[in-house]
């Protein structure tokens, strides 16, 4: 193993955005995953809000309209290499508020697939996933953090 | 010789922008401190970021898929929105609900209460900057985590209400009693020495003490609900109205110190009254079916339908077609109100102690977007909770 995979590997860096879903991801993944119980920690995988540190993008919830910015912004501030998880039904189909609308057909506040947005590299699905679901993808994003150059 | 002009003063207003993504901030909004010399002059919160068009996409549905949206409009007070938009139908059509389904009801919405007031004491213990505090509140909230799990089936969303009763997986079987209560003894034990430490401990209390003060007379002014309101002397509780919470019996904490210890000590408080009602409640579990499928969609007037959900008062409201289709749908939320006590109390408290502030009115910012107004004079935004009022000034948004 090379030393930057060495580097790499002791200190994954993960960022959550939280991008207007019903913040029950949100909860499952800072409260939960970050919690003394499913502790993502043993992994050496830390939560970080700093962008320009993290290698790891953690995006819940649907997209909706003032969200979108931001996120293509902090997507652009990560360095490479940097891996993409898509948690939750909302950020991968836009969950029942994309999909259950009634009278209007098509919901125009929220920009449900993320993968229209930003590249995604995993994705948890769930309303919302079991916390052991998101720390097994998130240790499924390291290999890939590990062969970039 | 040229004439001294008089020197105009100009007053430079220095602002303190925090979000949408900050680490203080768990949720997507935006708080601008207006600071003079680390002094907050004026504090404003913008909420619009999570705005999904909920009461829109609610119009013209089947009423029994309703449901299915209205639980997912928050993730931390799922079960109240879910209870709270069957009352409603229940209320419009006299559906009788059974006594077991209405029990098992308030079983789920107190072991969710516990867990909502467990993540507000730990996110402001992290606020705060004591962290051991904040991991141990998250430890010890996992537990009723998983008292919902085994009830619904689910840890965030569990469900439990239906129309006319309780989803039949949710039967609290004699097993699951067992469950339940030893996990509450072996919990409350848990939660009384951590509160007992939490409010011992200097360090914590120094920041939280005689910061953010609210008046009682603030606070009912700036509408201020459910705890927030309960920690500044206001005695009220929407549970003292509820028919369901009559057969129990339990204290409302009402404290008169009006600043973040206040609100912090009175949702930990609150924690072992909920415990108080789950326990009688299990005791007292009446016998029969669990649902009551004998109804039928059809024309509803207009009802409205009050419940107290974690951070305070919840209000759904719709009317039914002849289809039994959903029509105008409206909820406001408790945050929405609350939010703008604190954003008072934080006025004239230091930046750090201001964030501290903001946390401890348990803003829940998934549900609450609203009309919002932009003050012309001083371009700052406004969201405004009481509709009317707004339509009659400024006419429909869109």
């Amino acid at each position: 193993m090379g030393l930057k995979a060495t580097a790499r590997k002791n200190a994954i860096h993960a960022l959550l955005v939280y991008s207007g879903g019903c913040n029950g991801c949100d909860i499952e993944v800072v409260n939960a995953v970050f919690s003394p119980r499913y502790d993502i920690e043993q992994y050496r995988i830390l939560l970080t809000w700093n962008p320009r540190e993290a290698d790891v993008l953690i995006v819940t919830g649907a997209i909706t309209w003032a969200m979108k910015e931001p996120l293509q912004r902090i997507y652009e501030l990560i360095p490479e290499p940097k891996a993409v998880l898509a948690v939750g039904s909302c950020a991968i189909n836009g969950c029942v508020f994309r999909n259950l609308v009634g009278d209007i057909k098509h919901n125009p506040e929220v920009f449900a697939p993320l993968e229209k947005i930003i590249p995604v590299d995993i994705k948890v699905p769930g309303c919302p996933p079991r916390p052991e679901d998101i720390i097994m993808a998130a240790v499924k994003g390291v290999p890939k953090l590990m062969a970039a150059p | 010789m040229t004439e001294e002009q008089p020197r105009e003063s100009v007053i430079v207003e220095k602002e303190l922008p925090l979000g949408p993504v900050h680490p203080a901030l768990l949720e997507p909004f935006r708080v601008r401190f207006f600071v003079n010399d680390e002094i907050v002059e004026d504090c404003e919160v913008i909420l619009s970021m999570p705005h999904r068009g909920i009461e829109r996409i609610l119009e013209g549905l089947p009423v029994e898929r309703a449901l299915l949206i209205t639980e997912r409009v928050c993730g931390i007070c799922s079960n109240s929105h879910a209870w709270n938009s069957v009352r409603v139908i229940e209320k419009g059509l006299n559906i009788e609900v059974p006594p077991r389904a209405l029990f098992i009801r308030v079983i789920a919405q107190e072991l969710q209460r516990i867990a909502s007031h467990l993540i507000f004491i730990g996110h402001a213990m992290e606020v705060v900057g004591h962290e051991t505090f904040a991991m141990r509140a998250f430890l010890l909230r996992e537990e009723y985590m998983d008292m919902l799990y085994f009830i619904g089936g689910n840890r965030v969303h569990p469900a439990v209400p239906v129309i006319g009763g309780v989803r039949p997986r949710c039967e609290i079987s004699d097993s699951l009693k067992r469950v339940i209560l030893e996990t509450l003894e072996r919990s409350e034990r848990k939660l009384r020495n951590y509160v007992g430490r939490v409010v011992a401990d200097p360090l914590v209390m120094g920041r939280l003490t005689g910061v953010g003060y609210l008046s009682k007379e603030d606070a009912i002014r700036l509408h201020a609900v459910g705890p927030t309101a309960r920690a500044s002397g206001v005695e009220w509780d929407w549970r003292m109205e509820m028919f369901e919470y009559k057969p129990f019996t339990y204290d409302y904490v009402i404290l008169y110190e009006g600043d973040n210890k206040a609100r912090v000590i009175a949702r930990a408080l609150e924690i072992f009254e909920c415990i108080k009602i789950v326990r009688q409640a299990l005791k007292d579990l009446p016998e029969g079916p669990v649902v009551n499928r004998d109804w039928s969609p059809q024309r509803m007037k207009f009802t409205d339908s009050y419940n107290e959900a974690p951070r305070g008062e919840l209000y759904h409201s719709y009317s039914l077609d002849d289809y039994g289709k959903l029509r105008h749908y409206k909820i406001r939320t408790p945050t929405i109100t609350s939010i703008h006590s604190v954003e008072f109390a934080a006025k004239g408290d230091h930046v750090t102690d201001a964030v501290v502030t903001i946390a401890s009115c348990d803003p829940c910012l998934a549900c609450c977007n609203r009309v919002e107004i932009i003050d012309e004079k001083s371009g700052r935004r406004r969201q405004f909770t009481s509709m009317i009022e707004v339509i009659k000034k400024y006419g429909w948004r869109r």
